[in-house]
């Protein structure tokens, strides 16, 4: 092949990274024949670079005798009554220098029957394999080689005249191993029963059918093990793989582009969460916190502290008898439970909307065995929802309590006013009682544009205290709602961020792992 | 025209009912559900069918009818060589390609044709006289070779790559009074043919095996060997025959390989005690197999039945939990107490002047802000908001129990095909949902005002009179406290509150507290049957993907057509 093809190494490692990033996400069979292929590139990597033939075919195919004819010597008994091989049987053409390096993969294979070929140089490092017949009555030589099937490097598979349009071995064997066209090999097996003609057309025919089934690359070859015809010609092709040594990594390599490409079948495309999705979250979250009751709470509360403050000191201490609609949510400490009320049932059925909405667009383009995934996702992290939101909520710094400056002022200015009044009270009391005493014309009194000073004193201060009082309200309310108005931002960034972090985050998350997934399956298979 | 066996005398007359009825009934089960016995009975069901039609009903309107040898096998075992050198002429063409015969082919003699040219037989192919016409069509071909009272299919092979030939194939075999089996030395073993032969020893099928291409030196060895294995398999008493592998002469086999068969099926045609006792084996062998074969048909019934119960049980069950959802938040939050109040307030009259009222103070204070921070304050509307509470309640029931259906149902037997590919659109609520929730929780409003209405109508004006009365006295406080703090604190909120709970006080004593929770209770009612209405028609898609599925009835329809024919075959 000209394209410069990406080493096994690599595609394994990609497909390692699709396998570690969908198990425990993604609830499909195909993860788990993965890790499997996985596993058994693993094995096979590390026995060597031998070559794994396999003569495999229906029952009287003539495998046994094609078996022996490659091995030289009757290794494998043929015979008339069907079934035959119930085990395989393994020729090894081991190097003078290796001379069991075989056997630790004949054992991986698990086939116990061997013959050890003399060393032949053009076929050395060769392991062939007889396998059991696929379509016999005898179901375990059917599981046999169905086992071995997996597991060997190049499969040669022994066709007859009679039997070449099998369904057994089309549906079960061949049409499956479409994607594995070049570790195949197809046989014809027994020409010699056919005249030049008839042998042609039947190699045509087979040619039409293995074309048809995707196996266009496959080589298909006409021998007669009995007379030897076309024998030289498959020894050649045999040869040619070993001398190779590449037919183990390009089996591996046909199976990682067989596991991935079954895994890509759940690739898709990821997508963001929407601006609207995150505003709707928020919203429904700060309602199942509370939010509006703390902002409420936090806009009396500092009404009353203001109104404590600037009001009007003959009135204002009635305020005080209100307890602080702050203090009652109890929020100072961020480690205890509130007692703001627990979400009702309609705020709890907003929040399930929003996120759903959320997971939704998160999911629009994604199959469904990551929808699957991220409806888990976000139902784990949903759970602690409630408990996250109250603890931002009684976290958040809902701003300072400190008394303003100008309030502090103001209130000082209402207790002078309140002290003049009281001055000018005690003023005209003085008065009364030096009246009483006939001695009022003895200590003079002062007027102020004619009026007497204590009576301006008592009916100003009183009257410009309320009137302070009065003229402060707004500007205490103003601040309120400017305080109401920050604890509201604050308490939505708290809250957005704990919706970020248990909703979005998670489902930002199972995107990102997506893309990989895909981004090593496109690699795995390129 | 030949005397007939005393079995075939007993056969009644309503056997071919019986049997047309269970037919019937067969061909009408539902097997639409996706359960594990599925593909198999519906394969069953449909050879029972084909083989009532093809062989049962024709054979039991005319016992006295030509016997039908099926010639079937392998692909390349020879069955057409072999039945042109039963014939001693050329009547079908054997080649190397494979599957080679396409159509079957049926070889009558002259005087049989008339049995055979009209859909007595075989009704669902197609007669040609021409030449190979593909499957779904036979070729009839008249040959004076054959005795009458005999007749020959070469039929397609039974384990051919091409499906269509597999299925004909098994579908003469059904409909043969005798099949003459052919197999080669090479692949005597092989699972496909021995599946067939064992349906033949089950259904009681006669039987006649020919072991074709037999090698010379070890013809006697392959022989035992499958007289063994047909013994073991109960088919002792099948006739099996060897043919050497020698060179083919003229395209047909020697003579002496072929002439033991020859004269064995002739003397059948000739013999007609011989021929009705094997015509009586195989209709008594297949009406027996009906039995068998329609309990695996009824099993999958029961089966598809169990899974429509158990899918259609998740829905309900998904379905109860969202009204029971929509019926604890309607019940646990203040959306009843608030409803029922407002249109109680907006029915005695005095709800409008609260409200204004407050509405007053509160554009007052409005305006007073607006004043100084120059920004206006939104009212917001309680009715939009309790609206939109109800909404949100039945949105997200609606939308939980769809999500609960769908993941049920994928992990049902059946139900993942059903939903497969419509996954996104069936675990939300239908696109009409967001409209009927919104009519559903106007009517609702409505109704519940015409509950009050209906509750208030005599002790109305006692009502207004007690509602003016707390108003006042609640307005008078407001109006003291808006003084004392210039209406900037939300005193007069709590007030108002106050007046409300008050309100509720004088609803509870105008009506009774009996009364007013009774009023309640109709009101939630109510929704909850609006709700039940609303998720009634979201559940509807998920039971009608469930309709038409296997009742209990079919199940029963099919036991009883068995047993009608066990009564009919034992009297």
């Amino acid at each position: 092949m000209s394209r410069r093809e990406l080493p096994l190494a690599d595609r394994l490692a990609a497909l390692r990274e699709a396998v570690e990033v969908a198990e425990g996400r993604l609830d499909v069979p195909e993860v788990g024949r993965a890790r499997q292929l996985l596993a058994k590139a693993g094995a096979r990597q590390a026995l060597g670079d031998a070559t794994v033939v396999a003569l495999a075919g229906a029952t009287g195919s003539g495998k046994s005798t094609l078996f022996n004819a490659l091995s030289g010597s009757e290794v494998s008994t043929p015979g008339v009554r069907r079934p035959t091989t119930g085990v395989a049987h393994a020729t090894v053409w081991a190097s003078l220098d290796h001379p069991d390096g075989a056997d630790g993969l004949l054992d991986w294979l698990e086939v116990p029957r061997r013959h050890r070929h003399a060393p032949e140089p053009a076929l050395d490092g060769l392991v062939l394999l007889d396998l059991p017949d696929h379509d016999s009555v005898r179901l375990e030589h059917r599981l046999e080689v169905d086992r071995l099937v997996e597991l060997v490097d190049v499969l040669v598979w022994v066709l007859d005249p009679e039997k070449y349009a099998d369904a057994a071995v089309h549906d079960r064997y061949l049409r499956p191993l479409a994607g594995h066209s070049g570790t195949l090999l197809v046989v014809l097996n027994q020409v010699d029963r056919l005249d030049d003609a008839a042998a042609a057309a039947c190699l045509a025919d087979l040619r039409r059918l293995l074309d048809d089934e995707g196996l266009v690359d496959t080589e298909l070859l006409a021998v007669s093990a009995r007379t030897g015809d076309g024998l030289p010609g498959l020894r050649t092709r045999l040869a040619g793989r070993v001398a190779a040594r590449r037919a183990a990594a390009e089996r591996l390599t046909a199976d990682v582009r067989g596991a991935a490409t079954a895994l890509a079948a759940h690739c898709g495309s990821s997508a963001r969460t929407s601006e609207a999705d995150r505003a709707q979250l928020t919203r429904a979250l700060g309602d199942a916190a509370g939010v509006p009751s703390v902002v409420s709470a936090v806009e009396r509360s500092t009404v009353r502290a203001g109104t404590a403050q600037t009001g009007w000191p003959v009135v204002r201490w009635l305020g005080k008898l209100r307890s602080d609609p702050l203090g009652r949510l109890h929020l100072g400490a961020a480690a205890s439970r509130s007692s703001l009320p627990e979400a009702g049932a309609v705020q709890q059925a907003a929040v399930a909307t929003a996120v759903r909405q959320a997971r939704d667009t998160a999911g629009a383009g994604l199959p469904v065995a990551w929808t699957d995934d991220l409806r888990r996702t976000v139902e784990v992290h949903a759970d602690r929802l409630a408990g996250q939101l109250d603890s931002a909520v009684t976290g958040t710094d809902l701003g300072s309590g400190r008394t303003p400056l100008w309030q502090r002022g103001v209130g000082a200015v209402q207790w002078l006013l309140v002290a003049a009044a009281l001055a000018g009270a005690g003023w005209l009391l003085g008065l009364v009682v030096l009246g009483w005493l006939q001695l009022d014309d003895v200590v003079p009194l002062p007027r102020v544009e004619g009026l007497p000073v204590p009576t301006v004193l008592l009916v100003l201060g009183l009257l410009a205290g309320a009137l302070l009082a009065l003229v402060c309200r707004p500007l205490v309310a103003v601040r309120a709602r400017r305080r109401a108005r920050r604890a509201r931002k604050r308490l939505d960034t708290a809250v957005a961020e704990v919706g970020r972090a248990e909703v979005l985050d998670p489902l930002a998350e199972t995107g990102t792992d997506h893309d990989r997934f895909c981004a090593a399956l496109t690699r795995a298979r390129s | 025209m030949t005397p007939r066996s005393p079995a075939d005398d007993r056969t009644p007359p309503d056997l071919a009912g019986a049997v047309h009825q269970l037919r019937d009934r067969v061909a009408a089960v539902p097997l639409v559900l996706a359960t594990p016995g599925r593909d198999d009975a519906v394969r069953t069901a449909r050879a029972v069918v084909d083989q009532v039609d093809d062989y049962l009903l024709p054979r039991l309107r005319d016992l006295d009818a030509p016997l039908l040898t099926v010639v079937g096998g392998s692909t390349g075992a020879g069955k057409s060589t072999l039945v042109n050198s039963l014939l001693g002429a050329q009547v079908t063409t054997p080649g190397v390609l494979r599957p080679t015969t396409r159509s079957p082919v049926l070889v009558c003699a002259p005087a049989d044709r008339a049995a055979f040219a009209d859909d007595r037989v075989l009704p669902g192919l197609a007669r040609t006289t021409g030449g190979s016409a593909g499957p779904g069509s036979v070729q009839l071909v008249v040959s004076d070779r054959l005795p009458p009272g005999l007749a020959l299919v070469d039929a397609p092979d039974v384990d051919s790559v091409v499906e269509a030939n597999r299925d004909l194939a098994g579908q003469l075999l059904s409909a043969a009074d005798l099949w003459v089996f052919v197999t080669t030395a090479s692949r005597y073993a092989d699972a496909v043919p021995w599946d067939l032969l064992r349906t033949a020893a089950d259904r009681g099928t006669a039987l006649a095996v020919v072991l074709d291409r037999g090698p010379a030196d070890a013809a006697a060895e392959v022989s035992a060997d499958l007289a063994g294995m047909l013994q073991r398999a109960g088919l002792a008493q099948a006739r099996l025959v060897v043919i050497e592998e020698r060179p083919l002469v003229d395209g047909r086999l020697p003579e002496d390989q072929v002439v033991g068969l020859r004269s064995w099926l002739h003397g059948l045609a000739a013999d007609a005690g011989a021929r009705a006792e094997v015509v009586r084996q195989t209709l008594a062998g297949a009406l027996a197999s009906l039995d068998d074969r329609v309990a695996t048909v009824t099993a999958a019934v029961q089966e598809q039945t169990a899974a429509a119960t158990a899918l259609r049980s998740a829905t309900d069950a998904a379905y109860a939990q969202a009204r029971d959802d929509v019926d604890d938040g309607v019940r646990s939050g203040t959306l009843l107490r608030g409803e029922v109040l407002a249109r109680w307030q907006e029915f005695v009259g005095t709800g409008e002047w609260m409200r204004n009222l407050q509405a007053g103070i509160g554009r007052l204070r409005d305006r007073v802000t607006a004043a100084l921070t120059g920004r206006q304050t939104p009212a917001d509307d309680l009715q939009i908001a309790l609206e939109s509470s109800v909404e949100h309640l039945l949105r997200s029931a609606a939308d939980t129990a769809a999500e609960r259906t769908v993941t049920a149902w994928r992990s049902l037997p059946g139900g993942g095909l059903l939903v497969a590919g419509r996954e996104r659109e069936l675990a939300t609520v239908t696109p009409g949902f967001p409209a009927a929730a919104a009519d559903t929780v106007r009517g609702w409003q409505g109704t519940v005002l015409d509950l009050v209405r209906g509750e208030g109508a005599g002790k109305r004006s006692r009502a207004r009179l007690l509602s003016w009365g707390v108003n006042g006295a609640g307005a008078v406080v407001m109006i003291a406290v808006f003084a004392q703090t210039a209406g900037l604190s939300g005193a007069e909120v709590a007030v108002a509150g106050g007046t409300t709970v008050v309100g509720q006080k004088v609803l509870e004593a105008v009506f009774g507290d009996s009364a007013i929770r009774q009023l309640a209770d109709r009101a939630r009612a109510d929704l909850d049957g609006r709700a039940e209405a609303l998720l009634h028609v979201e559940q509807r898609r998920f039971d009608e993907l469930l309709s038409g599925t296997a009742t209990d009835a079919d199940a029963a329809g099919l036991r009883q057509a068995v047993i009608e024919l066990a009564r009919v075959r034992g009297s």
